[in-house]
């Protein structure tokens, strides 16, 4: 019974939700949640697909007795996963004492630097810079930018904006929500004690959130219909643009054990449910030479959510990290309630969203070997706009060479070439044992064309895509080389 | 200019930032509301063999579905040209265009009967390009043009000519509020209309033509929009006459709120032009003779493109003088959603031909693209009427100029970008220097007027309430200012209503600009009404035996005679008196912009009230592997008169010019084959991002530079920016044809995205090979 009921705080009021009497199902999306409650209406929604961020909003949730806050979009976010977390929302981050309004510091920048025009983008900036404010840690300039990337603004010409961020965000002083967090730490955690997995039978739809993975594994097992989610970033957009419906969801994003990153002797382990900013970290101190493909990808806002495990088994073609996991020959840890097994992401990959995943099995973790001295990995994404698009064409390299600068070992990844995400094999075969320099780079780079014929679609002409393609590899080269020519703009 | 009240933040900042401003999809109206959903149609041209909706209208929670037999008035939704059904008869004409209207309890209750509507339709050959449409002979109306001189003997005349062509994208508004419309049916067939309309006075004539209804039955309101940039000037009528239509059938409140992938595909966009051009010049680089020829994409009906096409004819000079010219422009149907207005108003299209001519020049001759244009802009004294006969007045160019070309630091940057240049093979930077100049008034010169209605209240408080809408550009901000000062009240004091057809009837749409210009004037005109009736009661209740009488003054809440500033009354203390006196309290304001004219037969006349200038300087970097580009600088100098508010002149300024860098850049409208739009969304249609404003970004505006004859001296800011944009795309050119050492000229088009550069970069490649 317990578990049919959804407890979370919408700012500071404790909200339970029984679907057996509501109508609307546990995977509304939290927007829409919001915007049916009265005084509720300053979440915006601008495009129902994660790309604007009208609709940020942070999510409080605890994490070793403190409170974390994520800035996430909520039109992608399914009312269920919020269990136990805190939403706040614009409207509760301004004081109202006697008719008058005690601005919070973001809001205040806001308004002092003009940085509302038509006022449709604000609460969604307001939310990002709030979220800012709470982790203290994005401090430069750039990176005050990158945490905005998430969100459009049709009208100001972010100039007004970024300054705004600039003026509260880089010293920022304890404000309300400092105060009430331990009252807050408090509350969530009773909610979790008191339930912290959900197993809702709605009249229609059965919404699982399992926080254990033996719970998980046990329920893919008895619902092996049910829709596998973790970020939701990729899921959701079914149900809001082609209004998919999903009778059966197994949400794994509370499951603590699938969320990991450990470094053992030979090999690093990544949960499954790792972030694409946890990861976007991982990278940062492990393999730097990647860090390329995770500074665009997405936004903070998606980041925040969406996980390792989702993007590999979205087995999209245009999947950033699944050239990466090829380059690093990843393995992935598929688990069933009763066995597991370890088969590499190449394996993983089937087809054109096609995995090799059974129907009784979650992708739990992802193991990534150590390299072995001399080993180099370079990546370069090509989009129309540099941040928050999907790549156009990605070309991702796996290389050693010896002492005499030959190469001994070489994989050359391209996305967005094919129906899947596929290795250069012609050049590869070229390369292997030449001498590596620019000329012989580009004898290879004509090779491409033997492997590989696009399409044109929404993003680009084949036309273009071959002669990208052709010239990554050029990039990737001069990467290696350090010549500064092949740094990302 | 009182400086207290310049600078003052947006009058809804505190609203913005709490979540607490209301846009059309937040308004409630109680438990009857439905939800309005329109079905479009999915092809560009066929004819509807038959249309089935009984199995849809048994979906629970649907409550009615209309088609066009539905509609009790005119099934029309242009006011003027009658060329776009409301609902389609039996025919499609674009994707896009409105067949059943389905009014339903929720939104999955739409949902759920439009996937059990049943249309057949027979698909007709679709007019998808302007070159299709040139070969079918679709001609929107005749060609219109504007000559001067000789532009043949000029030709003749000129050391050299170059000939070209030039494409030039749409762009989609993207306004970050979706076209949505809320009415409420009232008694007696009364319908209230809440839109997010530029043109609310419009929105009313169509819903009173679509509804069978006089005008005084039908009340439109706007609050505010969440952005507009044109695409609210016409096509805001839309959705409100079929939120009415609904309504009016159902009789309970009806709100339609258009899906985001919805508006991109089937809402109007920015005109697409193709051009072609002569254009002669001297051995010094100085314009002798332009004949340009324009076309256009109207896309299925009239909506605004003529008056589009007209602005682009009228800035085919950009900031130029051309002594023999000649341009022509013709607007095409074609089976798109009809395009529409757009910041600029066809002025950006028209203007960047001669732009890319004077580029080409400059690389023929191997001279500064930026000299070669300061040579041509207009002169001061003489040398200084346009193309259609206007004399350019109060000309500051030279002034911006000489303002810029120091501060941006042009000579400089340009030489440490060929020294980079030389030093790099695979990145490439270049930077350009372009003007503006935009006549500002609507073309058409009768809908260059405005009204307001100034309401002061006993208490000492007033209501201001004009014809102006407010989206986001501070119109309600300035005119609350002007209020403000006019009654030398603190602002406090001043409150602005949402702009209502019953308080202020029969206004023009606001665009073009105007806005501040027409209401300011509007409502000075009330205040000044107002304040006759308060003067003379004024003077009255301050003469005494010992005071010689003197004007009234108004300051800081207090009213006294110039003669004896000492004896003071409260504004409040006038305002009773006067009530007690019987006198009036309240005063219609009128403003038209005098002096404007212009033949079209001819192509004279005096279209503008003024011009408004600017100038900037961008530099870019470009990745000559990928395309990509990154503006590293830019510098912008802009005349807005003296500013009125220069934080929100400064905003307006700032997201025009990357607004325009969108147009330039990363924007692109791909379709396929069938006339359907491919990147329907933001996922694909990539407006900038805050990580596309340049790293160093330079906004000013020119101080001391009053401009007679407007509202404080002010001048018009929204459009005149957007076009500052093209150093963006220009400074890309640049750098694109330092891979050929500027020896080559690069296959160039609008926008420059990343394939537009790369293949153009490979193309050069290659010809340098051979
Ligand atoms: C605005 C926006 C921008 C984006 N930008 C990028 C980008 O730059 N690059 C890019 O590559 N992608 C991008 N994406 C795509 C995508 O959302 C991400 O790739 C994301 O990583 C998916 O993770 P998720 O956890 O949110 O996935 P979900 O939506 O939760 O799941 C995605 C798929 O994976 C399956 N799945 C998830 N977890 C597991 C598991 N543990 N075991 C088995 N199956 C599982 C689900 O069944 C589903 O089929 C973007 C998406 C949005 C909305
Ligand atoms: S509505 Fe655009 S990101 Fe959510
Ligand atoms: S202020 Fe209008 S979209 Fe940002």
């Amino acid at each position: 019974m317990e578990k049919n009921i959804l407890q979370f705080l919408l700012n500071d009021k404790l909200i339970e939700i029984d679907f057996l009497k509501e109508d609307f199902l546990p995977s509304t999306t939290v927007l829409n949640y919001l915007r049916m409650q009265p005084g509720f209406m300053g979440t915006k929604e601008g495009c129902a697909e994660g790309d604007c961020g009208a609709c940020t909003v942070v999510l409080a949730e605890v994490q070793n007795g403190e409170l974390t806050y994520k800035t996430i979009d909520s039109c992608l976010l399914f009312l269920a996963s919020i269990h136990g977390k805190q939403l706040i929302t614009v409207e509760h981050l301004a004081e109202i004492n006697d008719q008058k309004i005690k601005l919070h510091p973001v809001q205040q920048a806001m308004v002092e630097h003009h940085g509302s025009q038509c006022g449709y983008c604000t609460p969604g900036f307001v939310m990002s810079m709030f979220g800012m404010y709470k982790n203290a840690a994005e401090t430069d300039n750039e990176e005050l930018t990158d945490a905005m990337a998430g969100n459009l603004c049709r009208c100001t010409g972010y100039k007004p904006i970024a300054e705004a961020a600039q003026a509260c965000c880089k010293n920022p002083k304890p404000d309300k929500f400092s105060l009430q967090q331990v009252e807050i730490v408090k509350r969530l955690t009773q909610i979790r004690k008191h339930q912290s997995t959900l197993e809702i039978s709605a009249p229609k739809q059965i919404y699982l959130l399992p926080s254990r993975l033996d719970e998980a594994l046990g329920f893919r097992e008895k619902y092996p219909v049910a829709v596998t989610i973790n970020g939701a970033t990729d899921t959701a957009i079914r149900q809001n643009k082609t209004h998919e419906f999903l009778p059966n969801i197994l949400d794994l994003s509370a499951v603590e054990d699938i969320k990991h990153q450990k470094e053992g002797s030979a090999f690093f382990s990544l949960g499954a449910g790792t972030t694409l900013e946890q990861f976007k970290q991982f990278v940062k101190a492990n393999f730097p030479g990647l860090m390329p493909m995770l500074k665009v990808f997405a936004s903070l806002q998606i980041r925040n959510v969406a996980t390792i495990g989702g993007n590999l088994s979205t087995a999209s073609p245009i999947g950033d990290l699944i050239p990466l996991f090829f380059a690093l020959k990843a393995e992935v840890k598929l688990s069933s309630r009763t066995d597991n097994r370890m088969i590499p992401v190449e394996e993983y990959i089937t087809g054109y969203r096609k995995t090799s995943l059974r129907h009784d099995e979650i992708l739990e973790a992802v193991q990534i070997p150590k390299p072995e001295k001399g080993l180099v990995f370079f990546t370069e994404k090509v989009s129309t706009r540099r941040d928050l698009d999907i790549s156009t064409v990605s070309s991702t390299l796996r290389l050693r060479l010896n002492t005499d600068n030959f190469v001994e070992e070489i994989a050359i990844i391209y996305g967005g070439m094919a129906a899947q995400v596929k290795r250069a094999v012609a050049a590869e075969k070229y390369l292997l044992g030449k001498q590596w320099c620019f000329e012989e780079a580009e004898r290879a780079s004509k090779l491409i064309c033997e492997d590989f014929t696009p399409i044109s679609d929404a993003r680009s002409n084949a036309e273009y895509r071959v002669a990208a393609a052709k010239n990554l590899l050029l990039k990737l080269y001069l990467k290696s080389v350090d010549n500064n020519e092949g740094l990302s703009l | 200019m009182n400086r207290a009240a310049n600078n003052i933040t947006h009058e809804s900042a505190v609203s913005h930032v709490t979540g607490k401003a209301v846009y059309v999809a937040d308004m409630h109206v109680g438990e009857q509301m439905l939800t309005g959903k329109v079905v479009f149609s999915p092809y560009a041209h066929a004819r509807i063999v038959s249309v089935d909706f009984t199995e849809a209208l048994k979906v629970n929670g649907v409550v009615d579905i209309l088609d066009f037999n539905r509609i009790p008035g005119i099934n029309q939704l242009n006011p003027l040209v009658h060329d776009e059904p409301c609902l389609a008869v039996d025919k499609v004409n674009c994707i896009g265009q409105a067949i059943l209207l389905i009014a339903a309890e929720n939104e999955h209750a739409a949902i759920e009967a439009e996937k059990k509507i049943k249309i057949s339709y027979d698909p007709l050959e679709p007019v998808l390009t302007i070159m299709q449409a040139r070969e079918n002979g679709t001609a929107l109306a005749k060609t219109r043009k504007i000559e001067t001189g000789n532009p043949e003997e000029g030709l003749l005349k000129a050391d050299h000519i170059l000939e070209g062509e030039l494409k030039i994208g749409g762009q989609e508004h993207w306004y970050l509020e979706t076209q949505s419309a809320l009415s409420v049916p009232g008694e007696n067939m009364e319908m209230m209309v809440y839109a997010s309309s530029q043109n609310p006075s419009e929105t009313q004539h169509v819903v009173s033509e679509v509804l069978g209804l006089q005008a005084n039955q039908v009340v439109c309101e706007v609050k505010r929009m969440g952005g507009g940039f044109g695409g609210k000037e016409t096509q805001a009528n839309h959705v409100a006459a079929w939120s009415a239509l609904l309504a009016n059938a159902s009789g309970r409140p009806v709100k339609i709120v258009l899906f985001r992938d919805d508006d991109q595909k089937f809402t109007g966009k920015r005109h697409p032009f193709e051009a072609s051009y002569k254009l002669g010049f001297s051995k010094e680089g100085m314009i002798v003779s332009y004949i340009l020829d324009l076309h256009a994409d109207a896309g299925m009906a009239t909506d605004l493109s003529m008056a589009i096409l007209e602005r682009a004819l009228f800035h085919a000079d950009s900031s130029y003088f051309i002594p023999n010219m000649r341009v022509t422009g013709t607007m095409w149907k074609t089976n798109l959603p009809s395009n529409t207005a757009f910041r600029g108003f066809g002025g950006p299209q028209g203007m960047v031909v001669i732009e890319h001519a004077l580029d080409r020049v400059a690389r023929f001759l191997g001279k500064d693209a930026a000299e070669i244009r300061y040579r041509n802009f207009y002169g001061l004294n003489d040398r200084n009427i346009t193309h259609f006969g206007q004399l350019v007045e109060n000309n500051r160019l030279f002034r911006l100029w000489d303002e810029l070309i120091i501060s941006s630091e042009y000579y400089k940057r340009r030489a440490e970008i060929r020294s980079f240049n030389q030093k790099h093979s695979f990145k490439k930077r270049g930077i350009a220097l372009t003007p503006v100049k935009f006549g500002i008034s609507f073309t058409t010169a009768f809908l260059n007027q405005a009204g307001a209605l100034v309401n002061i209240y006993k208490d000492g408080t007033v209501l201001v309430n004009h014809g102006g809408t407010e989206m986001g550009q501070g119109l309600h901000t300035k005119i609350k200012q002007i209020a403000a000062l006019e009654f030398g009240l603190p602002l406090e004091k001043i409150n602005l209503s949402p702009t209502n057809t019953s308080k202020v009837p029969n206004t023009s749409p606001t665009a073009a600009s105007s806005g501040t210009d027409l209401n300011g004037m509007a409502v000075k005109n009330a205040i000044d009404k107002v304040k006759i009736r308060l003067d003379s009661l004024a003077k009255h209740l301050l003469t005494d035996a010992n005071t010689a009488s003197g004007e009234v003054v108004y300051n800081d809440g207090l009213v006294f005679l110039s003669s004896n500033p000492d004896k003071t009354i409260t504004f409040k203390e006038l305002v009773i008196n006067a009530h007690l006196s019987q006198i009036s309290l309240s005063a219609t304001g009128f403003y038209g912009t005098p002096g404007l004219h212009y033949d079209k037969e001819k192509g004279r006349g005096n279209p503008f009230h003024y011009f408004a200038f600017g100038m900037a300087v961008s530099d870019v970097e470009v990745d000559t592997l990928t395309g990509m580009s990154k503006i590293l600088r830019a510098d912008i100098l802009h005349d807005a008169g003296q500013s009125i508010n220069e934080d929100i002149d400064l905003g307006q300024v700032a997201g025009a010019f990357i607004q325009g860098v969108g147009w330039c850049t990363t924007e692109t409208l791909r379709y396929n084959a069938s006339g359907q739009l491919l990147n329907h969304s933001p996922d694909t249609y990539k407006i900038p991002g805050i990580g596309d404003v340049p790293n160093d970004f330079r906004v000013e505006l020119l101080k001391n530079a009053p401009n007679s004859q407007t509202i404080r001296q002010s001048k018009a800011v929204g459009e005149p920016p957007f076009m500052l944009a093209f150093s963006v795309w220009l400074a890309i050119k640049d750098a694109v044809s330092a891979v050929a050492n500027h020896s080559v000229e690069p296959d160039f088009a609008l926008p420059a995205n990343n394939e537009t550069v790369l293949l153009s970069i490979e193309k050069l490649r290659i010809s340098l090979k051979v």
